[in-house]
C-alpha cells in the first residue's frame, strides 16, 4: 500500500464530488460477474443419448443368410405421456463395426447420424398438438430423420439412405393410437437388401440389476425382478447379407464376424474452432460383449475402455490383467466361500478378447468364434480385442435355449447375441469359471432368477418389442404386471416361449457345419453344469 | 453403459421400496424439456439413500450420493449441504480406500466449492493417478487451476476433458474458458452446444443462463432477454437467471420489477452475491438496503461456518459497509492465496475505494490481462486509470464499458458516462 499519489488525491476529489451529486458509488462494491460465488458449471451430468447399453448380433432366423446387427442407447426412457421424450442426439455418431480379419480394426463400419425437425415454433414445449396416426402427421412436432452411411475395407463412406424417419417416442395411447404402425412405416428397406430402423423400442435387456450387489458385499437373496422392465430405449437395428460383412465376402469360408458400437463426437478445441460432426471423433462409448463393463472392467479402467478403440485392448496391460484376473470371482469368494478360480483366466481371456478358438492357445478346446478360424485370415495380424463374435454358420437353432453355448446351443451367447440370451447368468457362471473348473456355484445357480424379458420380441426385423406406453412408476402400472404387458404385445410373457433347458437339449449338440467341429467340450462341460443349476432351481423354486 | 448400473441400482432401489420417485428423469427430457419441478435432485438423493441402506458397501453409490449432495449445493446454493456431501464422499473412501477416482474427484469438486482451490487440484491430481481417463477429475482440475489464476493449465485442463468426454459438462467449462480470454464468439458456439446436449432442466436454465450473461456482458439485450424466457421456461427457480433478470430490469428502468427478479433469488439462495445486488437497488431505488446488508453478513458467515472460505465476499461485505481499507486487505488476502483475474479486479476496485489509486492499477491490468470482454470490468480498469492518471487508458476503458453495455450497471453507468464528459471536455 502507497502513498497516495497526485493522481489519486484527483480521484478523490472526483468521488467526492460524484458522492456529493447524489450517486452512489463503489460504495456498494463492484457489480463484477460473480465475487463471492464462483463459477460453478455442472460436474457429472447424465448423458443418455449417447449412453450405449447392449448390442446383439445374431443370424436372422426367418431370413437365411442375413445377420442383424442391433444396439441401444437412451437407458431408462419412461413412457410417461408427458412432455419428455427422447432423442437421438444430433451432435453425435452412432455406429456399429464389424472385423473379420481379427486385427481388431473395422472392416465394414454402418454410420447413423440425426436431424431434427422441430416445428414447435419456441412457443410450446409439446411432443405433439393431437393424435399421431403416422410419421409424417402434423401433429407430430418435434422429429427425427437420420442418414446411413457404409464404409468397407477403409474406403470413403457411401450414403446408403437419408431423410429415413425415425420411430417417436411412445408418449401414451390417446397421442399414438396405434404405434405398431409407426414402428412398421420406420422399418426401411434398402437397396441390396438391407433392412434398417431407428426409433424407440422396449429395452430388449432383462436382469436385475441388484445381482450386481455381489460387487459390494451384497448378496442374491432379493432378485428375481426384471428391473428394466416397462422402460424403452432408443434402438439402432440393421440387417444386411453375410456377405457384406464376411471376410473377402464368403461366409461359407470365413464365417466369423466380430462386432461393436460407438458413440462419438466432434473433437472440441478451446483453442480454435468449434468443429462440425465431419471432423475429428472423441469415442464416448463403446459395447462388444454384454457386462464388460460391470463384471470384467474396474471402475477406475471404465473410462479408458470406453475411450480407446478395440485394437488398443491388448496395449493397455490392466485391461487384459483385469480380465485374466477379474474381481467379481473374489468378491463371490467373500460372501459365498467359494474359492475364485486361479489366475491367469485364460478362458476368459478366450470368451472376451479371442473369440474361442484352439488357436490362440487357450484352455477351451473347440473352434467357435474366433476369427482365427476363418479360413483367409492371417494368423499374424491377430489382435485380441473386447467385441462380440458371431460364426454365421452356426444354424438358426429351432428351439432357441436362454443359456446360449453353455446349454449346448451353439447359436446363442457368447457367440453373438440373441435378444432371449440369459447374458447375466451366462456371464456369472462363466467368471466363476464353469469352462475351467467344472464346478457350479450353487448359490448362483439360479443367477439373477430373470429368465425372460418382459415382453415378447417379434418375429422378424427389427425383432424388437414395441416400446412400453405406461409410466414404470405410475400408480397404475404399480399394482401389477401392468408395465410388463402394457407395451402393446400381443402374447404373453417370453417366458412361455423359452424351452425348458433339457439334457437332450445340449446332449445332443447342434450340427456346425461351418468350422466349429469340436464343440462337444463345451456342450457336454458347461452344458451339464447349467443343467445341474437349472434342475436345482426347478427342484428348489416352485415355478410362477 | 457406465450411467446405466448407477441410475440402475438406485431404481432399482427406488421400486423396491415404493418409492414412486420418477429416477428417469436424468434420462429423460431434452431437448426442450417442459417446464418441470426440480424434485429430481431430492428424488435422487433419496433413492441413493435408500440404495446405501440395502447395500451399504456399494461404495460408488457412496460417491454418487456425495455427488449429489454437491449437485444440490450447486443448484439450491446451500452451502449446508458440503458436510453431507463430505460425509458420503468420506464414506466411500472408507469402503473403498484404493483405486476410488469417483470419491477424490468427489472431494475435489467439494473443496472448489468451498473455495479450497489448491487443496482441490491436490484432490484432482490424486483422481487422475488412479484414473488417468477421468473426464470429471479433469473438470475439477480446471475448475481449480482456473480461481487459482494459472490460466494455462486451466486450458489445458479443459481441452483434456474436452478429449476425453465433449458434453455439457465439458462444453460448459470450454465455453468459459474462451469467455475469459475474450473469445466471445466461440464461447457463444460452446455454450449452445452444451444447451443441445442439456436435458436436466437445471443444467438447461445454466446453459441458457449464460448465454444470456455473454449477450449481457456485450450489451445484447434482446438476446439476452431471450435467453432469461427460454431458461426459465425449463426451470422456473433458476436463480441466476432470475438474478440476471434483474439486471435487464434494472437497465430497462423498471426497479420495482428488478427488485422482484431478486427477491425471488434472495428466497431461495440468500447468497452474499445476490444479497449485495439487491441491496445496491434498494439503494438505487431509494429505499433502506440496510436489511439486505444484514442478511449478506449472515450468508457469509453461513458458508465459513460449512468450511467454507470467501475473503472474496468478505470483501464486498467490507466495501459495502464503507470500510473500503479493509475491503482491500481482504481482497489482497485473497489475491495471496489465488491470482484469478476476478480477484485482481475485486482487489483494484477496493484499493481504489480506499485512496489508492496508484496500487490499484497493476491489478486492474491484471484483471484485464487475458483480454475478457466485460462491461463492468472495462468500467473498473477505466475509472482506476483516471485516478491514477492515465487519461488515455481512462478513455479508451470507459468507451469501452459504455459501447459494450451502455446500461451495465444502475449505479455504475451513469457515473461512467459523467466521467467520461468530464475527461473528454
Amino acid at each position: 500500500m502507497t502513498t497516495p499519489t497526485r493522481a489519486g488525491r484527483r480521484w478523490r476529489a472526483t468521488a467526492a464530488a460524484l458522492v456529493a451529486a447524489g450517486v452512489a458509488f463503489a460504495g456498494l462494491g463492484p457489480g463484477t460477474s460473480s465475487a463471492s460465488s464462483h463459477r460453478e458449471a455442472p460436474l457429472v451430468a447424465a448423458d443418455p443419448a449417447v449412453d450405449n447399453t447392449d448390442l446383439y448380433a445374431f443370424v436372422s432366423p426367418e431370413r437365411a443368410g442375413y445377420v442383424t446387427f442391433i444396439a441401444n442407447w437412451q437407458p431408462f426412457s419412461e413412457p410417461d405421456g408427458g412432455p419428455n421424450f427422447y432423442p437421438f442426439a444430433t451432435d453425435a455418431v452412432y455406429t456399429i463395426n464389424v472385423d473379420n480379419d481379427g486385427d481388431a480394426k473395422a472392416d465394414a463400419v454402418f454410420r447413423w447420424t440425426f436431424q431434427n425437425i422441430d416445428r414447435r415454433g419456441g412457443d410450446t414445449f409439446l411432443y405433439a398438438n393431437g393424435p399421431v396416426t403416422s410419421l409424417d402427421d402434423e401433429n407430430l412436432l418435434f422429429r427425427q430423420t437420420y442418414t446411413l452411411e457404409s464404409s468397407f475395407h477403409g474406403e470413403p463412406f457411401k450414403t446408403r439412405v437419408t431423410g429415413a424417419p425415425v420411430a417417436p417416442s411412445r408418449v401414451g395411447k390417446a397421442t399414438m393410437p396405434d404405434y405398431g404402425k409407426l414402428r412398421a412405416e420406420a422399418d426401411k428397406r434398402l437397396p441390396g437388401g438391407w433392412n434398417v430402423y431407428a426409433g424407440q423400442a422396449d429395452d430388449p435387456f432383462f436382469l436385475d440389476l441388484r445381482v450386481f450387489d455381489l460387487l459390494y458385499g451384497g448378496d442374491l437373496s432379493g432378485v428375481g425382478r426384471d428391473t428394466l422392465a416397462g422402460y424403452n430405449v432408443n434402438s439402432i437395428a440393421l440387417q444386411v447379407p453375410f456377405s457384406d460383412v464376411a471376410l473377402k465376402g464368403d461366409a461359407k469360408r470365413n464365417p466369423v464376424i466380430g462386432i461393436w458400437s460407438t458413440t462419438e463426437r466432434a473433437k472440441t478445441r478451446v483453442t480454435g474452432q468449434v468443429g462440425p460432426v465431419t471432423g475429428e471423433k472423441v469415442q464416448v462409448s463403446r459395447l462388444g460383449n454384454p457386462l464388460v463393463n460391470e463384471v470384467v472392467v474396474p471402475a477406475s479402467l471404465k473410462d479408458a475402455f470406453n475411450s480407446i478403440s478395440p485394437d488398443k485392448d491388448a496395449g493397455i496391460p490392466a485391461v487384459v490383467a483385469r480380465v485374466t484376473d477379474p474381481e467379481l470371482p473374489k468378491l463371490i469368494e467373500s460372501v459365498y466361500k467359494v474359492p475364485a478360480p486361479a489366475a491367469p483366466r485364460n478362458d476368459l481371456v478366450e470368451i472376451f478378447l479371442t473369440g474361442i478358438t484352439t488357436k490362440a492357445g487357450g484352455p477351451i478346446k473347440a473352434d467357435l468364434n474366433s476369427q482365427l478360424d476363418n479360413a483367409d485370415v492371417v494368423a499374424a495380424n491377430f489382435r485380441p480385442a473386447e467385441m462380440l463374435r458371431l460364426n454365421l454358420g452356426v444354424p438358426v437353432a429351432a428351439q432357441p435355449n436362454r443359456l446360449g453355448v453353455l446349454a449346448g446351443d451353439l447359436q446363442g451367447f457368447p457367440n453373438g447375441r440373441r435378444l432371449t440370451d440369459d447374458v447375466v447368468d451366462i456371464a456369472v457362471q462363466a467368471v466363476e469359471g464353469a469352462a475351467q473348473t467344472g464346478k457350479l456355484v450353487e448359490a448362483l445357480a439360479a443367477g439373477d432368477k430373470v429368465d425372460a424379458n418382459d415382453n415378447a420380441f417379434g418375429g422378424e426385423f427389427p425383432y424388437l418389442a414395441l416400446p412400453n406406453g405406461v409410466s414404470v412408476n405410475s400408480p397404475v402400472s404399480k399394482g401389477g404386471s401392468a408395465a410388463g404387458t402394457s407395451g402393446g404385445s400381443p402374447s404373453a410373457t417370453a417366458a412361455a416361449a423359452q424351452p425348458d433347458t433339457t439334457p437332450s437339449a445340449f446332449e445332443s449338440g447342434t450340427g456346425m457345419t461351418a468350422v466349429a467341429v469340436s464343440t462337444s467340450a463345451i456342450a457336454a462341460g458347461l452344458g451339464t453344469l447349467l443343467f445341474v443349476g437349472w434342475w436345482r432351481r426347478r427342484r428348489g423354486q416352485p415355478q410362477p | 453403459m457406465r450411467v446405466r448400473i448407477v441410475l440402475g441400482v438406485v431404481l432399482a432401489a427406488t421400486l423396491l421400496l415404493g418409492l414412486g420417485a420418477v429416477l428417469g428423469r436424468p434420462t429423460g427430457g431434452a431437448p426442450a424439456a417442459a417446464p418441470a419441478e426440480r424434485p429430481q435432485a431430492t428424488n435422487r438423493l433419496a433413492a441413493l439413500q435408500e440404495r446405501l441402506r440395502a447395500v451399504p458397501g456399494d461404495w460408488t453409490a457412496w460417491a454418487a450420493l456425495g455427488e449429489a449432495y454437491l449437485e444440490q449445493a450447486r443448484i439450491s446454493a446451500d452451502p449446508a449441504y458440503y458436510p453431507k456431501a463430505e460425509g458420503a464422499l468420506r464414506r466411500s473412501l472408507e469402503v473403498r480406500p484404493d483405486g476410488n477416482a469417483d470419491a477424490l474427484a468427489g472431494l475435489g469438486a467439494l473443496a472448489n466449492a468451498r473455495h479450497d482451490f489448491a487443496g482441490a487440484r491436490t484432490l484432482a491430481e490424486r483422481a487422475l493417478a488412479v484414473n488417468a481417463w477421468s473426464d470429471t477429475a479433469y473438470g475439477v482440475l480446471a475448475d481449480a487451476e482456473t480461481q487459482l489464476g494459472h490460466p494455462e493449465a486451466a486450458t489445458a485442463a479443459v481441452q483434456r476433458m474436452l478429449d476425453l468426454r465433449p458434453g455439457l459438462a465439458s462444453y460448459t467449462r470450454g465455453s468459459y474458458d474462451l469467455e475469459q480470454h475474450g473469445k466471445r464468439t466461440e464461447a457463444v458456439a460452446l455454450m449452445r452446444l452444451a444447451l443441445s446436449t442439456a436435458t436436466a432442466p437445471a443444467d438447461v436454465a445454466f446453459c441458457h443462463q449464460h448465454l444470456g450473461s455473454l449477450a449481457w456482458a456485450a450489451g445484447d439485450v434482446a438476446t439476452a432477454a431471450r435467453h432469461v424466457s427460454l431458461g426459465l421456461a425449463a426451470d422456473p427457480g433458476a436463480v441466476g437467471l432470475w438474478q440476471l433478470k434483474a439486471k435487464l430490469d434494472a437497465a430497462a428502468g423498471d426497479l420495482t420489477l428488478a427488485l422482484s427478479s431478486l427477491d425471488k433469488v434472495v428466497a431461495r439462495t440468500p447468497t452474499v452475491d445476490a444479497l449485495l445486488d439487491r441491496a445496491r437497488l434498494l439503494q438505487a431505488a431509494g429505499e433502506d438496503p440496510s436489511s439486505s446488508f444484514a442478511l449478506a453478513r449472515a450468508a457469509h458467515a453461513l458458508f465459513t461456518a460449512n468450511g467454507g472460505t470467501d475473503d472474496l465476499g468478505a470483501a464486498s461485505l467490507a466495501l459495502a459497509s464503507g470500510d473500503a481499507a479493509g475491503a482491500a486487505r481482504l481482497a489482497l488476502a485473497e489475491w495471496d492465496r489465488r491470482q484469478f483475474g476476478e480477484v485482481a479486479d475485486m482487489v483494484a476496485w477496493t484499493l481504489l475505494a480506499a485512496g489508492e489509486p496508484g496500487a490499484a492499477l497493476p491489478f486492474a491490468r491484471r484483471a484485464n490481462a487475458l483480454g475478457q470482454v466485460d462491461a463492468t470490468l472495462a468500467y473498473h480498469y477505466g475509472m482506476v486509470a483516471h485516478a491514477a492518471g492515465l487519461k488515455d487508458t481512462a478513455l479508451v476503458q470507459l468507451r469501452l464499458a459504455l459501447a459494450l453495455n451502455p446500461t451495465f450497471s444502475p449505479t455504475d453507468a451513469p457515473i461512467a458516462v459523467r466521467t467520461l464528459a468530464a475527461l473528454e471536455s
